[in-house]
């Protein structure tokens, strides 16, 4: 092997390193190593003049290795690769050794530390030694998205980007646009109209000539990958329609608790018993009554069913304390003389404007009980002398006592959880749940709305319950990240993926079932596998199951490992017994 | 001197090389026998990366993935969990004690954890002592 011209910085990160890690000690020790043309320690290194120093030392000492001995790879490696690049040298020949969030902020001992940040550093000399040029590629990017689910988050999504006069296919199972948005009545806290929100958005998208609404319709089949996926979307008629698309938001949404699961709530068995989603159908139809035509005296509304419990879900559902609050309202004003009580775990009033309109429900003479989580309301029918149909049992915390409240009419207030149909959405394009079956963002605080699936995005609450106001941000924002890489016009692949030599690939297909993403593909006629390397996310699972050893992870090899474990090894370090 | 154990960790980027960053970030203390390599997936560590570091001179490897079902590759860590059975039988014929090669779940979460089962390995195998084919391969050494 052709002897290269390493450079290593060790980083001081202030006194972060430098106080437990003797850092002239450790650029000392390494400058005296086989290839080693210079090696410095530096307050530093992230810093411009640090960054300037290897640009530095590469143009005029003709480095064609870096390895920067700092903080985790997970932190800086963009940033040194950058200066490798901005020195006029490969930015993939730049190894980091990770010596702070790994050893001096987890070690107090000096001499230890000391120890182990030169034998980490010398094994990033090993290994950086191996480290090939890599070239990132660059492929097309299909404007058109498919949109999958016509409630408020597909509504949402599928405008902004036929606004900015992209394509859209937006796909719905059932045969109306809205999803559960267009079952409610009022939606809390200001009491606008469901059905109000949701008629603006269906009548431009109706209209719309960037937007093709396909109802009844569902996803068969997405192949392919970021900026040219393949979708294969049935019809009513059982007819495959064959879509390409560069992206893909997922706002298949939630479904109800089913409430018959809890027995001691008696859903199912006393009729008067009823869902939220019930009690909004009644709303809609202008008539509160019993199973058995009356106007009711006595309403309850029970929280979290289903929710915020170990037996079903843990989980908070978010918009139930504030849809409850709104029906005392609706109630209160359909029927002036009766008496609403509110059973609640603990009052969730988070969102905008909530806390106000939590306060107004007590102007309307709202009766709120709390009760304890492991103590849920039970229910049973009254007595043909009550003056009420049912009692609920409820252990009141506020008051310490037991007490039983009269009910005509009991609402329990269903919890969200994923559709039955999440796990095959998940499998469809890609995209893992959580054990919820919620699907699951690609960072829950930094990068809320794209998935591990590069192209694939979720919106609203097919990621876990969500009220309608961040329902929509996030299927704009997904809009917004779509529309961005449309603006590029190409998508720039990392250059760390699997590659199949195929000389040595006997084509015995083991890749091909191992792969996660269908990224590696056979060529029937070649009789050996490859890999699409837009599609490939650089795991490594086929590298290391090929039997012929045929694979290569670019940045990863066997080779590049090897020579970090002989690195990280040393036969004479002073702990050979 | 009194041994210490030399263990080589090959942890997953996205969850246990996170971990262990966290425990660094929050300060929390381990032994500094471990030393880490980072691979994207546990998915990626062949055997023979573990028989190297044996081979090597390593008392112990630690092999760390994310916990099933939280994989970034969606189920590479059931992939490793395969794999490290197999060659666990493998070592077991070799004599290599069970506590020496370890196949831990860590998720980015818990920078706790992982110093917990950095101590608990490190201690385990100081108690074991060297590994025996380092031994072998010291003496095979100076023999040439």
């Amino acid at each position: 092997m052709k002897e290269c011209k390493i450079g290593v910085y060790v980083c001081n990160c202030g006194t972060n390193i430098a106080k437990v890690v003797n850092v002239e000690e450790v650029a000392a020790a390494l400058g005296k190593i086989d290839g080693v043309a210079v090696a410095r320690s530096y307050k530093y290194m992230c810093s411009n003049p640090g960054q300037e120093m290897i640009i530095q030392d590469i143009q005029k000492l003709g480095l064609d290795r870096v390895v920067v001995a700092a903080c985790s790879p997970r932190m800086h490696e963009p940033t040194f690769r950058k200066a490798l690049e901005n020195g006029g040298i490969n930015p993939y020949f730049l190894e980091m050794a990770n010596i702070r969030e790994q050893c001096s902020w987890v070690h107090d001992d000096p001499i230890e530390a000391t120890e182990k940040a030169r034998v980490l550093t010398s094994a990033a000399i090993k290994r950086v030694q191996y480290h090939e040029a890599l070239e990132k590629r660059s492929v097309p990017m299909c404007p058109a998205t498919l949109v999958l689910g016509g409630g408020i988050a597909g509504l949402a999504a599928a405008l902004e980007l036929a606004d900015a006069g992209q394509q859209v296919y937006l796909v719905e199972r059932e045969n109306r646009l809205g999803g559960n948005v267009g079952r409610v009545d009022l939606t809390a806290p200001y009491l606008d109209s469901a059905r109000d929100l949701l008629t603006e958005f269906i009548t431009r998208i109706n209209q719309h000539a960037k937007i093709a609404v396909m109802l009844e319709s569902r996803l068969a089949e997405l192949t392919g990958y970021v900026g040219n996926f393949q979708a294969r979307v049935e019809d009513p008629q059982g007819e495959i329609k064959e879509l390409p698309v560069g992206s893909v938001v997922v706002c298949t949404g939630y479904k109800e608790f089913d409430a018959s699961r809890i027995k001691s709530l008696a859903y199912g068995w006393l009729p008067n018993v009823i869902t939220s989603f019930e009690l909004e159908g009644m709303i809609r139809k202008g008539k509160i009554l019993t199973k058995e035509g009356k106007v009711p005296q006595y309403v309850s509304l029970i929280h979290c069913v289903g929710s915020r419990s170990q037996e079903y879900h843990p989980y908070c559902s978010r918009v139930c304390c504030m849809t409850a609050l709104k029906y005392a309202h609706e109630i209160k004003s359909a029927i002036p003389n009766s008496y609403v009580s509110d059973l609640y775990i603990d009052m969730h009033a988070f969102g905008k404007g909530c806390e106000d309109f939590y306060r107004k429900s007590f102007e309307v003479k709202t009766m709120f009980l709390m009760y304890e989580k492991n103590h849920p309301p039970r229910i049973r029918e009254a007595g043909p002398d009550d003056d009420c149909g049912m009692f609920i049992w409820v252990k009141e915390q506020l008051s310490g006592e037991e007490i039983e409240i009269p009910a005509d009419l009991v609402v329990l207030m269903v919890g969200m959880e994923p559709r039955e149909d999440s796990g095959d959405v998940a499998h469809l394009v890609n995209i893992s749940r959580d054990k919820h079956g919620w699907f699951i963002e690609s960072h829950p605080k930094l990068d809320p709305v794209a998935t591990t699936t590069d192209g694939v995005f979720i919106a609203g609450a097919c990621s876990s319950p969500k009220d309608i106001p961040d329902t929509v941000a996030q299927a704009r924002a997904a809009a917004a990240r779509i529309l961005a890489k449309i603006a590029k016009g190409e998508i720039w692949a990392d250059a760390v993926y699997a590659e199949v030599d195929e000389d040595l690939c006997s084509g015995c297909r083991m890749c091909n079932e191992l792969c996660p993403y269908a990224a590696v593909e056979y060529d029937k006629v070649k009789k050996r596998s490859h890999v699409i390397y837009a599609m490939c996310k650089a795991c490594g699972a086929c590298v290391a199951a090929c039997p012929s050893g045929a694979i290569k992870a670019r940045h990863f090899t066997d080779r590049q490992i090897f020579a970090q474990i002989e690195g990280v090894l040393p036969w004479h370090s002073n702990h050979v017994s | 001197m009194a041994f210490e154990p030399r263990i080589v960790g090959f942890l997953c980027n996205w969850c246990s090389y996170t971990g262990a960053d966290l425990a660094g970030t929050s300060r929390i203390k381990y032994p500094f026998n471990v030393r880490i390599i980072r691979v994207m997936c546990s998915a990626r560590i062949d055997p023979t990366f573990v028989l190297k570091a044996l081979s090597e001179g390593a008392d112990g490897v630690l092999v760390c993935g994310c916990h099933p079902g939280d994989c970034h590759y969606v189920e590479g860590n059931y992939k490793a969990m395969r794999r490290y059975a197999l060659l666990k039988k493998m070592l077991r014929s070799l004599g290599i004690e069970d506590d020496r090669v370890r196949l831990e779940w860590v998720s980015a979460s818990e920078g706790v954890r992982f110093a917990e089962i950095v101590a608990d390995m490190t201690e385990k195998i100081r108690k074991l002592g060297p590994n025996r084919i380092k031994a072998e391969l010291i003496h095979d050494r100076a023999e040439r």
